[in-house]
């Protein structure tokens, strides 16, 4: 207020809100470090040093003891000539491929069904599809194990009792995939769909009005016009689970530990694998190596959907 | 459960959203009914089964797991599983995670948060392009050198080993500031001219504003605390200090172990009576909060 001087009554009225005495333009400039700061110290404690630890550590053959060797590329170079490197890529990328896709897709269906404000259950549909989000996910993975057990699980018993054979669910690589992807769908759709119905919200109904009068069916509306507007919901969704896909650990884990015959084993396992081995250079490498890859896809997608305006 | 939980943060009167939809027949309606009814019993039944088999005979479960009566209805898995596992112990170790983690974790990030969608300061952008990278880490990267950190701080096997990692949540940072960047500036300078101070601007206007987002992150990060296995499986692996997925996890080593008859039928039974115990709380937490927690995410992420 002191800054108002007399010169310009005009002023007096509406005082320039950027302007601020020295005192407290200072305040404001240190603030921002005091509010980061808690956050900075445990950020660079325990997220900043070990990433660059690990960062070191690839360019060593250090094993969890003694002295540790530098090695230069040489982890990196080994891994990308590692066929098992490239099958537990490619694990990840089936798993991507069964998941993502139709998890996008059932998702947006579920969700714009649910924005219909008409819909009877409404709110019990919505709480019930969040149920497995909720879950831990320790439980769920114990669960999938005893449901779909080859001999014992109650999967396979719902399938005699319509006459149709045993499946080895989870003891077939054919089936093991399927059947992990089935655990994740199951487990993380809820979430998603409660993301995609924000995206809903934001569009303007009176789009849909104007479409029905133009004679559009319902799914021609969807795939026109509730798609093209939610875009950018679907990206956030996109990236989000491409990077829950790539880092899956816990699920193949408990369920099938990367088997049977590795069909399981996930970028994520693959990568577990080096620590158990105490192989830590080589793991730390293959860390950043699955960081690059997921950064690429992350990348990738928002460009895709981007260059779609 | 069927309360309305529509009550939208954006600027959506709900008259609106039946209006503008288009014109249903009677078809697609009961279409639409019934998808949603065969995709609840799908995404229900898991869950339903585990609890209720937990309460069978155990060699029932493995002999006709379909099959239940009420009159076969009994305790011993629990029983048999209170005595075989520390899950008392589990509960109590994650609660007191579950309380102080979940307090720094809605501290720490809407501040940071509010320093990176409100201020300017020097390595601003770098700082925050490292916790996107963070973002991209799988956990099990920062594993090794977490725990040779703990041992160095001679922390394993405590609390503060498994409070304070987790602490700094990328995605929570990362939500907030997309959060408080949406709080136009008019708000913040106009408290400012009224004499506000900067924390003041972060408690009495940014903090009511954001409310809902913040009630979501509370739930998530619930979720995600209660739910966290392999940091607490490997810093934590003494029975004294095992969280409760530990527990399950060491009972579901044991199924893996006794693949023949009695035993699998035993563990079996006593791992869907730990999950059944380890779900209700979580459960319970949701269905009381879910109004919280969906609003929270609705006015939280990114719109379209």
């Amino acid at each position: 207020m002191t800054l108002i001087t007399a010169p310009h009554p005009t002023r007096v009225a509406s005082p320039p809100p950027r302007r601020q005495t020295s005192r407290s333009s200072l305040r404001r400039r240190a603030a921002p470090y005091f509010f980061i700061a808690p956050f900075l110290v445990l950020f660079a404690a325990f997220a900043v040093y070990p990433m660059l630890f690990t960062l070191r550590l690839s360019f060593t053959n250090w094993r969890g003891s003694g002295a540790a060797e530098w090695v230069g590329l040489g982890n990196y170079t080994y891994l990308i000539g590692n066929e098992a490197f490239w099958a537990s890529l490619g694990n990840s990328a089936t798993l991507w491929l069964l998941i993502v896709p139709v998890q996008l897709a059932l998702a947006l269906v579920v969700a714009v069904l649910l924005d219909n404000a008409k819909l009877r259950l409404r709110g019990f549909y919505r709480v019930a599809f969040l149920v497995p989000f909720v879950t831990p996910l320790v439980a769920v993975a114990q669960i999938w194990v005893v449901v779909f057990d080859q001999d014992y699980g109650a999967v396979n018993s719902l399938l005699n009792a319509v006459g149709l054979p045993d499946v080895g669910w989870l003891t077939t690589s054919q089936w093991a995939k399927p059947t992990l992807a089935l655990l994740f769908l199951w487990k993380t759709t809820g979430f998603i769909v409660i993301i995609l119905l924000s995206g809903l919200q934001s569009i303007d109904r009176s789009v849909y009005e104007a479409a029905s009068i133009d004679g559009a069916s319902p799914a021609r509306q969807l795939w026109s016009i509730t798609v093209p507007l939610v875009r950018r919901t679907l990206m956030f969704s996109l990236v989000l689970q491409t990077l829950a896909v790539f880092q899956m650990f816990a699920e193949p884990f408990v369920v099938t530990d990367g088997g049977p015959y590795s069909s399981t084993t996930t970028a994520g396992l693959y990568l577990y694998d080096h620590i158990t081995r105490a192989d830590l250079g080589t793991g730390a490498a293959n860390s950043f190596l699955l960081v690059i890859v997921v950064m690429a896809l992350s990348l990738f997608f928002v460009r895709l959907l981007r260059t779609e305006d | 459960m069927s309360a309305p939980i529509l009550v939208t943060t954006t600027a959506d009167p709900t008259g609106a959203a039946s209006s503008g939809r288009p014109a249903r027949t009677l078809a697609t309606t009961v279409a639409s009914q019934a998808f949603l009814v065969v995709l609840t019993i799908a995404f229900l039944a898991p869950v339903v089964w585990a609890i209720l088999s937990a309460f069978k005979p155990a060699h029932e479960i493995v002999a006709d797991p379909l099959g239940f009566s009420p009159g076969d209805a009994t305790l011993e898995n629990f029983t048999r599983m209170f005595a075989d596992v520390p899950i008392g112990q589990g509960f109590l170790n994650t609660t007191i995670v579950l309380v102080l983690k979940g307090t720094l974790t809605l501290v720490f990030a809407p501040l940071a948060g509010y320093a990176f969608a409100k201020y300017e300061f020097p390595l601003k952008n770098l700082l925050f392009g490292t916790v996107l990278i963070t973002l991209m880490l799988p956990t099990i990267v920062l594993i090794i050198p977490l725990l040779l950190e703990m041992k160095t701080l001679g922390w394993v096997n405590t609390y503060q080993a498994l409070i304070l990692p987790g602490a700094i949540d990328a995605f929570a940072i990362f939500w907030m500031r997309q959060v408080i960047a949406a709080v136009p500036d008019e708000l913040l300078d106009a408290a400012r001219v009224d004499g506000c101070s900067e924390i003041g601007i972060f408690a009495r206007i940014i903090v009511p504003v954001i409310r809902p987002a913040l009630a979501g992150l509370g739930v998530l990060t619930v979720m995600n605390i209660y739910n966290d296995f392999v940091w607490p499986v490997v810093v934590a692996s003494s029975e004294r200090m095992a969280t409760l997925q530990v527990v399950l996890s060491t009972l579901a080593q044991n199924i893996t172990g006794n693949r023949i008859g009695a035993d699998y039928a035993t563990v079996t039974g006593e791992l869907l009576a730990a999950a059944s115990i380890a779900l209700v709380p979580l459960l319970v937490i949701f269905v009381l909060l879910q109004r919280h927690f969906i609003n929270g995410i609705l006015a939280g992420s990114v719109k379209g």
